[in-house]
């Protein structure tokens, strides 16, 4: 089978909704013990601490340290780790999870009630960037017996039951940790956790080492031997690396998307767009809707009009992605949570379409055939987005909007958009994650229009119609009420345009076939890797 | 005896002078990265994707960002008298040890390009001026020519192209075999290998001006009159060449070197990234990039404790090279 449509394989089996049971099919016999999977992890993570960080590359390493209460499978369902089973109560403000018997942390101590408790009430809601957020209805966690944690929460909050992985929610040892300064840590660059690999070492600038923890709950897991994470600053060093074997597997983009298909015809090498279903990016421009002319919804929409998003996908990111349809990524499909039922921007004659508009808004084209001029910042999180700036320039001046593009680095982007709101057009792409209340309330409510915190709502936009749809299903507990409430959510925010929504991004890992069963679960390189084996 | 000691004394003065100097670089420094917009916070926040005004209010404090700015350059002066260097907050580990962690692979590296651009840039430019204008120098000057103006991160993707992807001789990057974890001679083996292709991508650079310096330096000595008189006395061309216009002609590449070695530390971010080198430079580059100003501030000051020390160097190597030269 070749690898491009071993990808459309997949692809069709997502569309199908019925992911996991073929993956589980092919994996009859019994896999093969042993092996070094070398990974790309890019860039280089700050420290391991996953427990008060949420930068990316920490999770794809910590994640096969520490474990979580739950796992997901491809529909978003939980699925027990060290929680064995959970039951809810009708008023959804009381939890209660059986955790697993035997448990060992790396170091011994055996894992117990206390470790939950401590980790969420005294690390991650206090420390950890999200989990501030995941648990703030979380009053307290209750432990009746060494397997058994009762959360007690004054309002429900089914979000919260999406974020506890070991990626989002890592458990740690509270007899390592307690009585210690959280943030300073010694287990920071050191993890102790229940994992299926055990921390070894850490060659800064160079590796990471993880070999394979053989008191692994799980029994005859994990298959592999080691794991090393690798740090590779240049993609096409990274690129030539897959091609040698240096390096076995590349997530979150670490090869560079105009590499994927030719590496992907070499034999023995392959890619997946699977994998990043709790992440969902969506690329986006984001106005400043404080400042003219973006103050006017009717220039908002009229730029998401003339933005064509198939030239994007096809010709900037090398076709891995889809056209967005609003704020929340079809990926919540399964979840109910999605609608595609909102205003269309995605037309095919879009700059016809938006130059009528903007005459009617009264933008009317001076002499020299623009109507006005405004900066537009580009998100300096790589090449492409320096294209897409290109692109964008062009696709306005058809409209007559004289664009010129700003390029910086990140702090100072960081600070312009979401302290100093000293701008007025921006590309940025932002995660969906793994819950609306997550990943959607913090760049839409007004509540989260705060000054000097990076990757809220910087555009400034907001309803007390959209506020409260945000607040009713933060806390509705019946599936179908809170797809609802999100459904006239997308309706409302869509009809407004604080963004344009360009198109879901897609994700792509690059793999070497040697090994198999590398992407099993909708967290992708955010998985234990517990599975993993090599191929024959 | 007198000379010695008179060396003895020059380095003792050449020290004590530094201090001041490596002083003023540090405030410069600590002023300099503090006008750069942004700071570790909005980019440690940034990095999580996510955030909450806790959060970030959390990160400055634990920073320092939330206190004024003299109150934080006097904690980072008492620091660097100290030699303490700091924490990296970022990377959760004080700065004096990530600097060390990185300081052998980039010493490994520097002094590599420094005795082959050196060397082979030495004897390119003693063959080329050896008869200037024949086919032989003038391969050498296209080859420096080309070598120079090449930019650096296309040598190396080249070389991996070829060495490593074509040939499979040598690996594409990393600093040792990460699957197999050798130790003692079959380690070296493995770091020398390793070594092979980022020493050359940075030596090619450097050898092609020391090959044009080199040169110029010994046509420019050929035609003194110390040669015309050598030439009386009857020595061979061999010697003349060798014992004296040599000699002579070393001179600028000692200074050129002492200056080069400031550049090296700089240059090499670019060979550190494309071969995964875990080098200082890279450190630096990211440090910059995460406004991570105390690991930044700390490899600026062993950067300028480095350029200070060649240059003490290289003042004592002029006066050995050129016994006229008296250290004061």
């Amino acid at each position: 089978m070749s690898t491009v449509s071993r990808r459309t394989f997949l692809q069709t089996l997502a569309a199908s909704g019925a992911v996991l049971l073929p993956v589980e099919g092919f994996a009859q016999d019994k896999p093969k013990q042993g092996g070094t999977l070398v990974m790309d992890v890019q860039p280089e993570p700050p420290t391991l601490a996953s427990y008060i960080s949420t930068s990316g590359p920490i999770g794809e390493v910590s994640a096969k340290v520490y474990d979580g209460l739950f796992e997901y499978d491809f529909n978003l369902k939980p699925i027990p780790s060290l929680a064995t089973s959970w039951t809810e109560s009708a008023d959804g403000k009381t939890i209660t999870f059986k955790l697993r018997d035997g448990v060992k942390f790396h170091d011994g101590t055996p894992f117990t009630s206390a470790d939950v408790q401590f980790s969420i009430m005294e690390v991650l809601k206090k420390f950890h960037p999200r989990g501030i957020n995941t648990f703030r209805a979380l009053v307290a966690v209750d432990t009746p017996d060494a397997h058994t944690v009762v959360f007690k929460l004054d309002t429900p909050a089914p979000y919260m039951m999406m974020a506890l992985s070991g990626y989002e929610s890592p458990i740690v040892p509270k007899h390592l940790f307690a009585g210690t300064d959280i943030q300073n840590s010694k287990y920071a660059n050191n993890p102790v956790g229940t994992g299926p690999f055990k921390f070894v070492e850490w060659q800064r600038g160079q590796y990471m080492r993880f070999d394979r923890n053989p008191e692994y709950w799980r029994p005859g897991e994990p298959h592999l031997d080691r794991i090393v994470a690798r740090f590779i600053g240049d993609a096409q060093t990274r690129s030539a690396a897959m091609q040698t074997s240096e390096i076995n597997y590349g997530g979150f983009g670490a090869i560079p998307y105009f590499d994927v298909a030719r590496l992907t015809k070499i034999p023995g090498i392959a890619s997946t767009t699977k994998g990043y279903e709790m992440q969902s990016p969506i690329v986006e421009l984001d106005f400043n809707t404080r400042v003219k002319p973006f103050d006017d919804v009717r220039v908002r929409q009229a730029i998401s009009i003339a933005i064509d998003r198939k030239f994007v996908i096809d010709n900037i990111w090398f076709g891995f992605g889809k056209p967005a349809t609003g704020p929340i990524s079809s990926n919540f499909a399964p979840s109910g949570i999605y609608t595609a039922d909102v205003r269309n921007y995605n037309l095919p004659n879009g700059a016809d379409v938006a130059n009528k508009m903007l005459d009617e808004a009264g933008y009317k084209r001076k002499a020299d055939g623009t109507r006005f001029e405004i900066v537009h910042d580009v998100t300096p999180y790589g090449d492409e987005w320096q294209r897409f700036g290109e692109y964008v320039k062009q696709a306005l001046a058809k409209i007559g909007i004289k664009a010129t593009i700003r390029y910086e680095d990140v702090p100072t982007w960081l600070r312009r958009i979401y302290t100093d709101y000293d701008f007025q057009l921006t590309s940025n792409w932002v995660q969906n994650l793994a819950d609306p209340v997550i990943g959607i309330d913090r760049l839409y409510s007004s509540w989260s229009i705060k000054k000097g915190t990076v990757f809220v709502n910087g555009s400034g936009w907001s309803s007390p119609e959209t506020d409260k749809l945000m607040k009713a299903a933060a806390i509705e507990i019946d599936p179908a009420k809170r797809g609802a409430l999100y459904h006239q959510f997308q309706k409302l925010t869509v009809d407004a345009a604080p963004l344009v929504w360009v198109f879901e991004l897609q994700f792509v890992t690059v793999y070497n076939t040697k090994f198999k069963d590398l992407t099993v679960s909708p967290l992708g390189a955010y998985a234990p890797f517990n599975r993993a084996s090599l191929s024959a | 005896m007198g000379v010695a000691r008179e060396r003895a004394r020059f380095i003792g003065r050449r020290v004590a002078q530094a201090v001041p100097t490596i002083l003023v670089i540090v405030t410069l420094n600590f002023l300099l990265v503090h006008l750069a917009p942004g700071n570790a916070a909005d980019v440690l926040a940034g990095e999580s994707g996510s955030a909450t005004p806790q959060y970030m209010a959390f990160l400055r404090h634990r920073f320092g960002l939330d206190q004024p700015l003299y109150v934080q350059y006097l904690d980072y002066l008492k620091n660097v008298v100290t030699l303490d260097l700091g924490y990296s907050f970022r990377e959760g580990m004080p700065v004096r040890d990530l600097i060390l962690q990185r300081l052998g692979p980039t010493l490994l590296l520097m002094g590599t390009t420094i005795v082959l651009s050196i060397g082979i840039g030495i004897l390119l430019g003693l063959v080329a001026a050896g008869r200037p204008n024949s086919w032989r120098d003038n391969v050498i000057s296209v080859v420096a020519l080309v070598s120079y103006a090449t930019p650096l991160f296309w040598v190396g993707l080249m070389l991996i192209v070829l060495f490593s992807l074509h040939l499979g001789w040598l690996p594409t990057s990393g600093m040792v075999n990460i699957a197999a974890f050798y130790t003692g001679w079959q380690k070296a083996g493995d770091v020398a290998r390793h070594l092979i292709l980022p020493a050359i991508t940075l030596s090619l650079f450097y050898m092609a001006l020391y090959v044009r310096l080199m040169r110029s330096s010994m046509l420019e000595q050929s035609g003194m009159d110390y040669v015309v008189t050598a030439r009386s006395k009857g020595l061979t061309e061999r010697a003349i060449t060798y014992r004296h216009v040599l000699r002579n002609a070393s001179l600028p590449i000692v200074t050129m070197a002492g200056v080069q070695i400031g550049n090296l530390l700089g240059g090499s971010v670019v060979v550190e990234t494309v071969f995964g080198w875990p080098g200082i430079g890279l450190l630096a580059f990211r440090a910059l990039f995460a406004r991570d100003l105390n690991l930044l501030l700390g490899i600026f000051f062993v950067a300028a404790c480095l350029v200070v020390i060649v240059n003490i160097l290289v003042d004592v190597v002029y006066s050995l090279l050129d016994p006229r030269i008296r250290l004061r």
